[in-house]
């Protein structure tokens, strides 16, 4: 960690650290080109270069450094070239829904944004100071509200395109508005331990008001990166984005997106890890602060979840919600907060991006999202069914599933910070009860599949190739990596 | 010398301003409006800030950089939203933000 800490005060860049960026820059630039002056070539090969590149993207990432901010990056590469490989197989929908027909004009760019995007989380992850943070951030923001919004024919679409937009641009806001006052209280753009120390203990120019103002612009630099993740004051959306955007999509902001929102709040927190210690006064308000964000975001995501009839909006609850457990590593933040926000953000990743093929999947041939639609699933497609149970097992927190693990070490993670902070057990009651409200909800799938009779006319789901192979691997792992958390090595 | 001050109640004010627009106005362009409004109340903070920082008589230029970045950027999420809104207008024939009412619990 103290490596960590000593790379942040000084932001010398070098070109290589930026190579994964360029390359993706790059390929989406050529997929595009290809796609404006080659219009007749299938959409597919677009999709099938832009998921591989992000695949090599990946692999490249995991070779080249163990950092816990670069696995944050695999997770995201790993979910962009998912959500391309899904784009793929709800062709159908597609082209229905933007030009009309079976006619592939204008999706080209369906399969190439996603690079850009993600593009902007690799950049993201390297940024020690506000300005690339923000440049970066805002790239991945710019092609998710595209990408939301491009089912034109769909009112849905352009309803989610238009409320993401409208709340996104108000957090972009609030964190260009948080940069101008911590550049203005502390004279850099540097997320450094010298910034932050600088402007809370003194210093230079140490008055009351440039404290004040420092707590401000760090309150909403982290209202920014709250915004990314579905924390509780800035949610709002989330429900209604993952309905109305497009699967696919859906997938890319619950996974990719929200792996970027943690990055942003990881190298945010990054230069106050040494300061959160009791007697220190800063340090008691900002563990007041999160206690409270975490704890509100646990209980809205988790029990707005439980009424809910439609499987992407519940995802979108159920996203609340898991994003409140991982909150709850940075309460009291420590030299392992990134390594466990990412071996948490695997297990969602695993399980959420298998639920949105499974509910593409019903979609594309039921015609509907409703977790009705489910049904009989258990009589007509056994083994699918069976792979989605294991998903939404994980996302409940069963034993033997990752997501159990991953459960488990947020309440090792609260339990351990009481010693120093005895309040937080006040959170304690709040997370058992969100993970018991979580069994009930995504067993509400589970019931549809195995307990409601299928319909006569229910023929049994043609599971495509793509499909099937995601859902087979995220169950794999997602058994295997629970049952042998080790090889993880947490 | 106009003192650092007054530009930052100005900032404030501009920001306050569009942010009420966002949350009063139903007019979805408007809040459009609102939002860039946003924008450059914080470019102005920005800007005012790199002067006061200077040294020297001269401004700190990252600062100054950041200030472009962000009308990039705004002019970007216009372009984006006016796209969403004409498409939305195809839709319903009408920009009020009380037509967005598909997706709700």
């Amino acid at each position: 960690m103290e490596e960590h800490i000593s790379n942040l005060v000084s932001a010398d860049y070098t070109w290589c650290q930026f190579c994964p960026t360029f390359a993706l820059v790059i390929l989406a630039a050529l997929l595009l080109l290809t796609d404006a002056f080659l219009p007749k070539l299938p959409k597919r090969s677009l999709a099938i270069v832009a998921a591989l590149g992000c695949l090599g993207t990946a692999g490249y990432l995991i070779a080249d450094s163990g950092a816990p901010l670069t696995l944050l990056g695999v997770i995201a590469c790993g979910a962009t070239a998912l959500s391309i490989m899904l784009a793929f197989d709800y062709k159908k929908i597609t082209c229905d829904s933007v030009a009309g027909g079976d006619c592939e004009e204008g999706t080209g760019e369906f399969y190439t944004l996603p690079l850009v995007a993600c593009a902007g989380i690799l950049c993201l992850l390297q940024a020690r100071d506000l300005i690339l943070l923000f440049v970066s951030l805002e790239v991945v923001t710019l092609s998710s509200y595209v990408l939301a919004g491009y089912f034109r024919r769909n009112q849905g679409s352009v309803e989610a395109g238009i409320k993401y937009l409208i709340l996104g641009a108000m957090s972009t806001g609030l964190l260009v508005f948080g940069a101008a006052w911590y550049f203005g209280t502390t004279g850099s753009f540097l997320l450094s331990f010298d910034t932050v120390q600088r402007a809370i203990s003194g210093g230079t120019a140490a008055s009351n008001a440039v404290v004040g103002g420092f707590l401000m612009a760090n309150a909403l630099l982290f209202a920014g990166a709250f915004f990314k993740v579905g924390a509780v004051p800035m949610h709002l959306w989330i429900p209604d984005v993952y309905q109305g955007a497009p699967t696919p999509v859906s997938t890319f902001l619950a996974v990719a997106s929200k792996t970027a929102g943690f990055a942003v709040l990881l190298i945010l927190i990054a230069p106050w890890m040494p300061f959160i210690i009791p007697g220190i006064t800063v340090a008691r308000l900002f563990v007041t602060v999160f206690a409270v964000v975490a704890a509100a975001t646990l209980l809205i995501g988790n029990l707005g979840a439980l009424t809910q009839n439609n499987a992407k909006r519940l995802l979108g609850y159920s996203s609340i919600g898991q994003a409140g457990f991982i909150l709850v590593f940075f309460i009291t933040p420590s030299a392992a907060t990134p390594v466990m926000t990412a071996g948490y953000l695997l297990a969602y990743a695993l399980a959420t991006t298998a639920v949105f093929y499974a509910i593409a999947m019903v979609r594309t041939q039921r015609g509907s999202e409703e977790i009705a639609a489910f049904r009989g699933l258990g009589k007509t497609n056994p083994r699918t069914a069976f792979l989605i149970v294991v998903a939404l097992a994980s996302l409940a927190g069963v034993p033997l599933t990752l997501g159990f693990i991953a459960k488990l070490n947020s309440f090792v993670v609260l339990v351990n910070s009481m010693s120093l902070w005895g309040n937080l057990l006040i959170l304690l009651p709040i997370m058992i009860l969100c993970a018991a409200a979580g069994f009930y909800y995504y067993f509400k799938i589970i019931r549809a599949m195995y307990w409601d009779a299928p319909r006569p006319e229910d023929s049994p789901l043609q599971v495509p190739p793509t499909t099937g192979i995601v859902l087979s691997l995220c169950a794999i792992g997602l058994i295997v990596l629970g049952t042998l958390p080790l090889l993880l090595n947490w | 010398m106009i003192p650092l001050a007054h530009y930052l109640i100005l900032s404030g004010l501009l920001f306050s301003i569009g942010l009420a627009g966002i949350i009063i106005r139903k007019n979805i362009l408007v809040v459009f409006m609102c939002l860039e409004l946003m924008l450059t109340a914080a470019n102005i903070s920005l800007v005012a800030f790199s002067r006061a920082q200077g040294t020297a008589g001269l401004p700190v230029y990252d600062v100054q950089i950041l200030s472009l970045f962000v009308t990039g950027i705004a002019a970007a999420e216009v372009a984006i939203g006016l796209a969403l809104i004409v498409a939305l207008f195809r839709a319903r024939k009408t920009v009020e933000s009380t037509a967005l009412n598909t997706l709700k619990d």
